[in-house]
């Protein structure tokens, strides 16, 4: 992606920007989990016993996802060896669309029906790192465009992205089910 | 490479994310009556309508600090039947530690479990059960959500011997689990599950917890910290 053949100085100032975005939308999520009271329930989705069966569900295609995004990241910056099948730019995009897409229902649910919680690690953990993940989410969408960033830059953001999401996955789904079983 | 694709991208989960508040506040518009309350069980595959959060207790006078200060664990029980009737509901807290309980005395019962602290409840149970909530000026107010239905209480706080009593034997080789809700007005709910099949609780004594079922004598004992023997 960053093989234009004209040499640019690099420099981090362009994501200013984009850090100042992500920030206001992870604060905004947060504050809005907090000062919004938590209705307990939210719409459903047909074909599951419940809405947590759907977020369970939801958010385990999106770590999934996140784990195509891992490879075809590693790939498309040679680190599974040489040579780049043309496909794999399409794979890591339109993955990541999918995980992103995935995402925001389950969000929605949880900052609607249930709000910021911390009253034990693993809510607070989760609540911030949901927060946190749609803000990394953004800064990365931002920065993709930009040129002359420096070379960090995108293993930076996917890293957080991706580290945010697996989080998340693990302090909800998998506590999920190994609390209440594997269920649809 | 079409520079505006993640930003296109950005764009779609915002559109998505306003549609699906857009359909929440829609479906959970108040004045959604609940069409019955007593008949839970049956899992409804869709979230019945219920009014946005009552009005949250924290704005009741400062006059009156509640017992929930910040630093403090909580302590409190709080217990009365749910809106519309139907159910009862008790939520016993013991240094932070949740213990909630809803019934209909015939054959319907949830337990959860969780914290109070800060005002907020947050429990959950067995099979997805989530009850979420807020407390303080002598109130407890929220929203249970289990078996596909969804309740909304604000009980009142109680004094002993009101309050949630339990009791766990084995009786003949079957598991017996037994809940019941003591209301002031002397009033008692109660369901006793044997291995797993729910039925009307007999009375139990609320001074002493004594309670016969199916010929044993076991006894009920008030609900304090976390559940055990189930």
């Amino acid at each position: 992606m960053d093989t234009e053949g004209t040499r640019r100085i690099t420099s981090a100032a362009g994501l200013y920007v984009p850090l100042l975005l992500g920030a206001v939308v992870a604060v905004t999520l947060g504050v809005y989990g907090n000062v919004h009271t938590p209705t307990g329930v939210s719409v459903n989705v047909a074909g599951f016993s419940g809405p947590m069966e759907v977020k369970v569900w939801l958010a385990s295609g999106a770590a999934l996802l996140a784990l195509v995004q891992l490879v075809t990241a590693l790939a498309m910056w040679g680190k599974l060896g040489p040579g780049m099948p043309s496909w794999l730019g399409p794979l890591h995009r339109w993955s990541g669309r999918g995980a992103f897409l995935l995402a925001v229902p389950v969000a929605v649910h949880c900052l609607y029906a249930l709000g910021f919680a911390d009253y034990n690690l693993r809510t607070l953990a989760h609540s911030l790192l949901g927060c946190f993940f749609f803000g990394a989410f953004t800064v990365k969408m931002l920065s993709l465009p930009k040129r002359g960033l420096p070379g960090w830059t995108l293993p930076l953001l996917g890293g957080a992205v991706f580290t945010a999401l697996i989080g998340l996955w693990l302090t909800s789904s998998l506590w999920f089910f190994t609390t209440f079983g594997v269920r649809f | 490479m079409k520079r505006n694709g993640p930003l296109i991208t950005l764009l779609a989960g915002l559109a998505l994310a306003a549609v699906l508040i857009t359909v929440n506040l829609t479906v959970n518009a108040p004045g959604g009556a609940d069409p019955d309350p007593a008949g839970f069980g049956a899992a409804a595959p869709t979230a019945t309508a219920a009014a946005p959060a009552t009005e949250a207790p924290a704005t009741s006078p400062p006059a009156d600090p509640p017992p929930s200060e910040p630093a403090a664990k909580v302590n409190a029980l709080w217990a009365g039947p749910v809106d519309g009737g139907g159910a009862t509901i008790a939520i016993a807290v013991t240094d932070g530690v949740a213990v909630a309980y809803l019934c209909d005395g015939k054959k319907a019962e949830v337990w959860l479990q969780g914290t109070a602290a800060a005002g907020k409840l947050e429990l959950t149970g067995a099979k997805g059960a989530t009850l979420t909530g807020t407390f303080g000026g002598g109130k407890a107010a929220g929203t249970l959500a289990a078996a596909g239905r969804t309740w909304k209480f604000t009980a009142p706080a109680v004094k002993k011997p009101s309050g949630l009593y339990r009791a766990t034997a084995t009786v003949r080789g079957a598991k017996v689990v037994g809940g019941w809700i003591v209301l002031p007005n002397g009033s008692q709910v109660g369901v006793v599950s044997v291995d797993g099949q729910p039925g009307p609780a007999p009375a139990i004594d609320p001074a002493t917890g004594a309670v016969t079922v199916d010929g044993a004598a076991l006894t009920a004992t008030p609900v304090t910290g976390a559940l055990t023997g189930n």
